[in-house]
């Protein structure tokens, strides 16, 4: 009788769970347990990780998935360069842009990557990453603007937690974050891992690319710099690496880029302002 | 001509309707589209701050004019504010407390660090996975320190300033 009534309990906190209630989950799998019957304990909380895992990831666990991610980035790329300077400027201008974002309430830092490759990258929780090789191809503050509107862009639009979660779920895996490292941190690393390869070695999707140049220009051309910017810099990468389709996997290639950067510039009619601030950028990334 | 006196009833109630709440009701309402922003007394960035206002906060439109727009808070400040700094769309990233309640039921930390309270170095799980991946103490210094770097938004500001950039356009 009083094992018919704990079930009945468990089925209700089960049912609980599956609305949405978390104390009333916690409170359900107590008194199983409490009861003797672990198994029931068990169910309810695998339930309330099925269901907690249908909901968007939170800034802590955002955060957590950043940093370990950011962890990586920093290892396979040699460092960060130590010029506080440099690295103040382009923070500076990093937030003049994530301010005006569609995402401007978390902190966004830059780290310049002691590196010669010609890259940039963002990490979710607002990890961003420009390699010193980009920035001695990139000839002013408006020209900046548009790569760091572009990494804005990826971290507002959550492309790498989207991959992220939809990883977990082919895998069946239904938590992440801290729980997730602390309960299981094998299983926490697999899930970095993957998600850097993605980052570093097979690149985020084509439509995310293309989202984010999209959205980054517009980012950039709120704070008032010139939105042919982008398309001088693109231009001249275009120039440098050409168009070969071996190069872009899963990016598009520059011709395309370009393109849908000027069909931006029109369509939202974004007005050429000038300001490009050529002056400034090259006072303060003399160094670089 | 009963007829038509019937009909006048509800126009009638209809227009006091609208007078009564009219104005109130179709008031356009933008949100604030920036960390922070700063209601000034006229038109441009060298007019006195009347106020301040923060990312999501909904205004109420007065008047447009170029690049600034006249609101009013809901408190009832008026000022102006440089019109890239607004959305006529709520801003999005308001499912917080969905997202709260699915860290909530996957057991999650508490005491973990918010957006809110900015982060402050390396949380346990990054530490974890730093251990777990062999990252050296300089990668984790040089994300530790990236982590815990801050720039004050009067700096930011100061920033635009000198550039000529957003509201301080010449």
């Amino acid at each position: 009788m009083r094992n018919n009534h704990v079930m009945a309990t468990g089925l209700f906190a089960l049912s609980l769970s599956l609305a949405g209630c978390a104390e009333v989950q916690r409170a359900g799998e107590d008194l199983a347990r409490q009861s003797g019957n672990p198994r029931l304990a068990g169910a309810i909380h695998g339930v309330g990780n099925v269901v907690g895992s249908l909901f968007p990831i939170g800034y802590e666990e955002e955060s957590s998935i950043g940093q370990a991610m950011a962890l990586q980035v920093v290892a396979r790329y040699g460092g960060v360069v130590d010029q506080p300077e440099l690295v103040r400027y382009v923070n500076l201008v990093a937030r003049a842009v994530a301010n005006t974002s569609d995402r401007p309430d978390i902190p966004y830092r830059v780290a310049i990557l002691e590196h010669d490759s010609i890259n940039a990258f963002a990490a979710p929780a607002g990890y961003i990453f420009v390699t010193r090789g980009l920035l001695r191809q990139v000839r002013n503050e408006a020209e900046l603007a548009a790569v760091l509107g572009h990494e804005i862009a990826h971290v507002s639009q959550k492309h790498i937690l989207d991959i992220i979660q939809r990883s977990k779920r082919l895998a069946g895996v239904t938590e992440a974050g801290l729980s997730y490292a602390t309960s299981n941190p094998a299983a926490f690393k697999n899930v970095i891992d993957g998600a850097v390869k993605k980052l570093l070695d097979e690149g985020l999707d084509q439509g995310k690319e293309m989202e984010a140049d999209t959205i980054g220009e517009v980012f950039a051309a709120r704070v008032g710099y010139d939105p042919g910017a982008y398309v001088g810099l693109l231009t001249r990468l275009r120039e440098l690496k050409g168009d070969d389709r071996a190069l872009f996997k899963t990016h598009p290639n520059f011709s395309a880029r370009i393109e849908a950067v000027q069909k931006t510039i029109q369509g939202k009619q974004l007005t050429p302002t000038g300001v490009i601030l050529q002056e400034r950028f090259s006072r303060m990334t003399k160094r670089v | 001509m009963t007829q038509l006196r019937r009909n006048w009833g509800p126009l009638v109630l209809f227009c006091v309707g609208l007078a009564v709440c009219g104005t109130e009701a179709w008031a356009e309402t933008v949100y604030v589209q920036a960390k922070t922003a700063q209601l000034r007394s006229g038109k441009t960035s060298l007019d006195a701050v009347v106020g301040n206002v923060k990312y999501g906060d909904a205004l109420e439109v007065v008047a447009r004019d170029g690049s600034w727009v006249e609101v009013k808070t809901a408190a009832g400040a008026k000022g102006w504010i440089f019109a890239n700094k607004t959305s006529s769309a709520r801003p999005s990233g308001t499912n917080d407390t969905l997202a709260r309640l699915g860290h909530s039921m996957r057991g999650g930390d508490a005491s973990a660090t918010t957006a809110s309270a900015g982060a402050r170095g390396l949380d346990k799980a990054s530490e974890g996975y730093a251990d777990r991946a062999g990252v050296s103490a300089r990668d984790r210094e040089a994300v530790d320190r990236m982590t815990a770097y801050q720039i004050a938004d009067q700096e930011v500001e100061e920033f635009l300033r000198e550039g000529g950039l957003g509201e301080y356009a010449k």
